[in-house]
């Protein structure tokens, strides 16, 4: 070994310091300087899985959110079809009572005026005849000269009356 | 120039790659490290003072603390802010975390991987710094000492072999040694496993051996051309304005191979590292 060149001369020396320095290197990096990097790491690592799965958590519940929704406005839209229809019959139905209502009261009108003139004619047709008999007996009582029985006269002139009545009709 | 006669480029390559009880700072100066008594514990005489090289491997061993700590540092403050890191210490986590995943766990396997990494990922960074060090100037690579590379690779050695003696069990562990051969008569099945043993047993050493070896010739090996060339500049330093030419080509030749050595550095410390990881899990793995 002593006569080799100097590169090739391991030493006892050189190799005992390098275990004292490489074993205490070790043993620190091991003990303080390692489990902090790993530690932080994982550390990282968690927080990272935790936020991927808290988004996925959080996307699916968006989207059942959305779905929840969506049924519900089309449930909605579909009630307020509904509604629109049954207002819609219900204002059909109401107008064709109201047209019918107009009518019965219409005709109610026309048949009450039409009674009140048949009414009114025959009132009318009543004073004509108890005049035409007034004047009859006045004229008959200057005839005769004489002031007939106003009771007895007037049913005489009040059948006759009637038989010229019964005669025009007929 | 009388020196480019004189000049020995052996002899200069041997210096500068050597250890030396010196730091030479040229033209700045030198300064003379301590030289104590050497320990003697039976025949085996010990050194322990301080060379070059166990400068530099101090050295290696503060900055690789300095800066995983300060990644730490920046990692932890970063999680109590509730984000991720970025500059620095976010560029060194995902290197930390690569050597850890890729290289440890993945090689050694999810279940004692994580026990294992942290050795793995010191010698990563540890024989990374090492080998850059040797490009700086004044400087000079500890990975191209072989009592450096031995003794990390026996590091891992000791690692791969009580890692599989605890996972295995004694007489699982045994059985890497003798290995248990099907299709023979019992007999003839144990003298082929005894015959086996050896061969088995060389083939434990040879790995740290190839670890240390693989290592210590890679550095040694770039330093060498890097100062082979360079020494082309002293060899034909007398040739007047030619030697201009000569400079300035060798001088792009050695940038060429420092850029080389920058890629050579990083790769041999992936390479004993991911070695590491696969041996250990090779034995983790042993049935």
């Amino acid at each position: 070994m002593q006569n080799l060149p100097a590169p090739f001369q391991p030493t006892l020396g050189v190799a005992i310091w390098t275990w004292i320095v490489f074993i205490l290197l070790f043993i620190l990096l091991a003990k303080t300087v390692f489990p902090a990097i790993l530690k932080a790491t994982t550390d990282r690592e968690a927080r990272i899985k935790k936020d991927l799965e808290d988004a996925e958590r959080l996307r699916n519940e968006t989207a059942a959110m959305v779905e929840e929704q969506r049924q519900l406005l089309a449930s909605a839209r579909g009630e307020a079809t509904a509604i629109v229809a049954e207002a819609r019959e219900a204002a059909e139905r109401e107008r064709a009572t109201a047209v019918e209502k107009t009518r019965q009261e219409q005709e109610e009108l026309l048949h009450r005026a039409r009674r009140e003139i048949e009414a009114e004619r025959e009132r009318a047709v009543a004073d004509i005849r108890r005049e035409a008999i007034d004047i009859a007996i006045s004229a008959a009582g200057k005839v005769v000269g004489a002031r007939l029985d106003a009771a007895a006269d007037r049913k005489i002139v009040e059948d006759y009356i009637a038989s010229i009545a019964g005669g025009a009709r007929g | 120039m009388m020196q480019g006669q004189e000049f020995n480029i052996g002899e200069m390559i041997f210096h500068h790659t050597g250890d030396s009880h010196e730091l030479e700072f040229e033209p700045f100066g030198t300064i003379h490290l301590p030289e104590w008594q050497p320990i003697h514990i039976g025949s085996l005489t010990i050194d322990l003072s301080p060379t070059k090289h166990v400068v530099l491997i101090m050295l290696t061993g503060l900055i690789v603390y300095t800066l995983l700590k300060a990644t730490a540092i920046g990692v932890e403050r970063a999680r109590k802010a509730g984000r991720a890191p970025h500059g620095f210490s976010g560029a060194m986590e995902a290197f930390v975390l690569w050597v850890r995943q890729d290289v440890a766990i993945g090689n050694i396997g999810h279940e004692m991987g994580p026990r294992y990494a942290p050795l793995v990922m010191s010698f990563f960074f540890f024989i990374l710094v090492a080998n850059l060090l040797g490009l700086l100037p004044w400087s000079s690579t500890p990975s191209g000492n072989l009592a450096f590379t031995g003794a990390l690779a026996l590091i891992a050695f000791v690692a791969i072999e009580v890692g599989g003696m605890t996972k295995l069990g004694f007489k699982g562990y045994m059985r890497t040694i003798f290995p248990p051969i099907d299709g023979l008569p019992p007999g003839a099945a144990i003298a082929m496993s005894i015959f086996m043993a050896p061969i088995e047993f060389m083939s434990k050493l040879v790995k740290p051996f190839a670890l240390t070896v693989r290592l210590f010739g890679n550095m040694t090996a770039g330093h060498f051309v890097i100062l082979a060339l360079f020494g082309i500049v002293f060899m034909f330093g007398h040739f007047g304005v030619a030697s201009w030419g000569i400079g300035f080509a060798t001088a792009l030749v050695v940038l060429g191979v420092m850029i080389l050595e920058l890629v050579v550095a990083a790769i041999q410390a992936y390479v004993f590292a991911l070695l590491t990881a696969v041996f250990i899990g090779l034995m983790q793995h042993e049935h």
